[in-house]
């Protein structure tokens, strides 16, 4: 049965910051993106790094046009520390092969608390 | 060498606490120009003279460039760790539970690339006298180094290597190898060979990107990524460095003599050992320097470490199979922290050890390199 865990107050997480809890044993971060909070678990699956210690970037693409590189500035990409693998935070998937996973859990927010659920 | 998932006492290694001994043989500090001015010796005071007046000593005494910004999305980035302390590199092996580190440089990788021979000489003075007064006379036996010489004058390699060899804590020689011109094999080096033999101290070759202007101008000129560069440039080092080592005879003129190649993985090890055996095999006329297999003097005198391993997780056993294709008891774990590539212990560890038997994998992660330079 999962059960709730409060990690922070929506004052204490403003949009772009994180808060990193220790839950039932693991390290959990939570993610507030544009008003939404994600919460993903601290462990990269390449060396079992520190993953959500590292910065929130965005996304290089190809234009349509095929030539230009254009940068996504949606910064909802967490950086691993140690050997630079991306993974979106929003639903745990490294961005280069989606058969790279990190877990995600779900949040709730009531009366300006955050609470993660697992 | 044995191949067995079963130990002598029946009991398969599993965890890399049951190992007794971790040793990483490529450990880096990062030593900066500014770190290395103070140590430059009294008789280069014209080097010191121009390169303490130099803003950007980086480009403009060595020629340190990349295809583009290597580690922008790395927080241990190579480049910005401030490992040039004692204490900051032996923070880094308790990360990770690493016993011993053979110190290797930073910034020094890139001495090929110094045009100017007497700053050369300077600079691996510098830097020598630098490594032994904060890393090597601080009293922490946990970490070991290798001297700094320079390719451009190897008589006065020499002579560095006769300063310095006895010092404590010094177990080998560092030969910066891309951007070597001509390659190690040439007899031009002998007398770095020479000096690294009398005091029985194994010469390591590291390569690095950063040289790549230095000896393959036609690959950086047009490799568009630091990837492309990246991904080649160290295989390319080896396989030129380890190709003219063989083929010039060199293990043949210092048969006491090992040498250590470093930073390309393992994977070309097998490929480049068959493609040479081959070779000699058809080409005996060419050949007379050589008075056996090319994968003889290998397996009797030349030593690999493991990083990069690259991405091996889709089959693991490949990266068992092809350290034992490479031979086993010549290949010694490495790490090449703080650099961004950089791979934990439980990187390989989990590859082979279930694939060797429990005293081939204590060798690899360890006790090799402890025996190569008597730990």
């Amino acid at each position: 049965m999962p059960s709730k865990h409060k990690v922070a107050t929506t004052e204490e997480l403003s949009d772009g910051s994180r808060v990193i809890a220790e839950i039932e044993g693991q390290e959990i971060a939570v993610f507030q993106i544009d008003g939404d909070y994600h919460a993903i678990s601290n462990y990269c699956v390449h060396q079992a790094g520190p993953l959500c210690e590292g910065k929130l970037t965005g996304d290089m693409y190809i234009d349509d046009n095929g030539w230009d590189w254009n940068y996504d500035d949606d910064e909802k990409h967490i950086t691993c520390p140690w050997h630079g693998w991306l993974f979106d935070v929003t639903n745990g998937e490294n961005i280069h092969n989606s058969k790279y996973r990190v877990p995600t859990y779900g949040v709730e927010v009531e009366d300006g608390d955050i609470f993660v659920i697992r | 060498m044995g191949q067995s998932s079963e130990t002598a006492d029946g009991s398969p290694l599993r965890q890399l606490d049951e190992l007794d001994v971790i040793v990483d043989t490529d450990a880096h500090i990062r030593e900066t120009v500014e770190d290395l001015i103070p140590y430059i010796d009294d008789r280069y005071e014209g080097a010191k003279w121009i390169v303490e007046r130099t803003e950007h000593p980086e480009r403009d005494i060595y020629s340190l460039t990349h295809s583009l910004p290597p580690s922008l999305h790395a927080e241990r980035g190579g480049w910005s760790a401030d490992t040039n302390t004692v204490d900051k590199k032996l923070q880094e092996l308790d990360e990770f539970n690493i016993d011993y580190g053979i110190v290797d440089p930073g910034l020094n990788l890139v001495l090929p690339t110094v045009n100017n021979e007497r700053i050369a000489v300077a600079m691996m003075n510098a830097y020598n006298s630098w490594l032994l007064d904060n890393f090597l006379d601080e009293g922490n036996h946990r970490l070991k180094a290798n001297l700094l010489v320079s390719h451009h004058k190897p008589d006065k390699s020499a002579e560095e290597i006769d300063r310095l060899a006895n010092e404590k804590d010094v177990v080998g020689v560092a030969l910066p190898s891309t951007g070597v011109i001509p390659p190690v094999g040439h007899e031009r080096y002998d007398p770095i060979y020479q000096a690294a033999s009398d005091h029985d101290l194994p010469v390591f070759f590291h390569g690095a990107s950063t040289n790549t202007s230095h000896v393959f101008p036609l690959q950086r000129m047009y490799n568009q990524t630091y990837t492309e560069d990246h991904v080649i440039i160290h295989p390319f080092s080896q396989m030129w460095n380890l190709s003219s080592l063989i083929f010039q005879g060199a293990p043949e003129r210092f048969p006491d003599l090992d040498f250590v190649f470093q930073e390309s993985g393992v994977g070309w090890i097998p490929y480049l050992m068959w493609r040479m055996d081959d070779h000699y095999l058809e080409m005996n006329y060419e050949l007379p320097l050589l008075q056996q297999m090319p994968s003889d003097y290998i397996h009797d005198q030349i030593y690999f470490t493991t990083q990069p391993l690259g991405h091996t997780e889709d089959n693991p056993k490949h990266l068992a199979m092809a350290i034992e294709m490479a031979g086993p008891d010549n290949i010694m774990y490495s790490s090449d922290l703080p650099h961004s590539d950089f791979d934990p212990p439980s990187e390989l560890f989990n590859r082979i050890r279930s694939h060797f038997d429990r005293e081939t994998v204590e060798n690899i992660m360890g006790k090799t390199a402890m025996d190569l330079v008597d730990l």
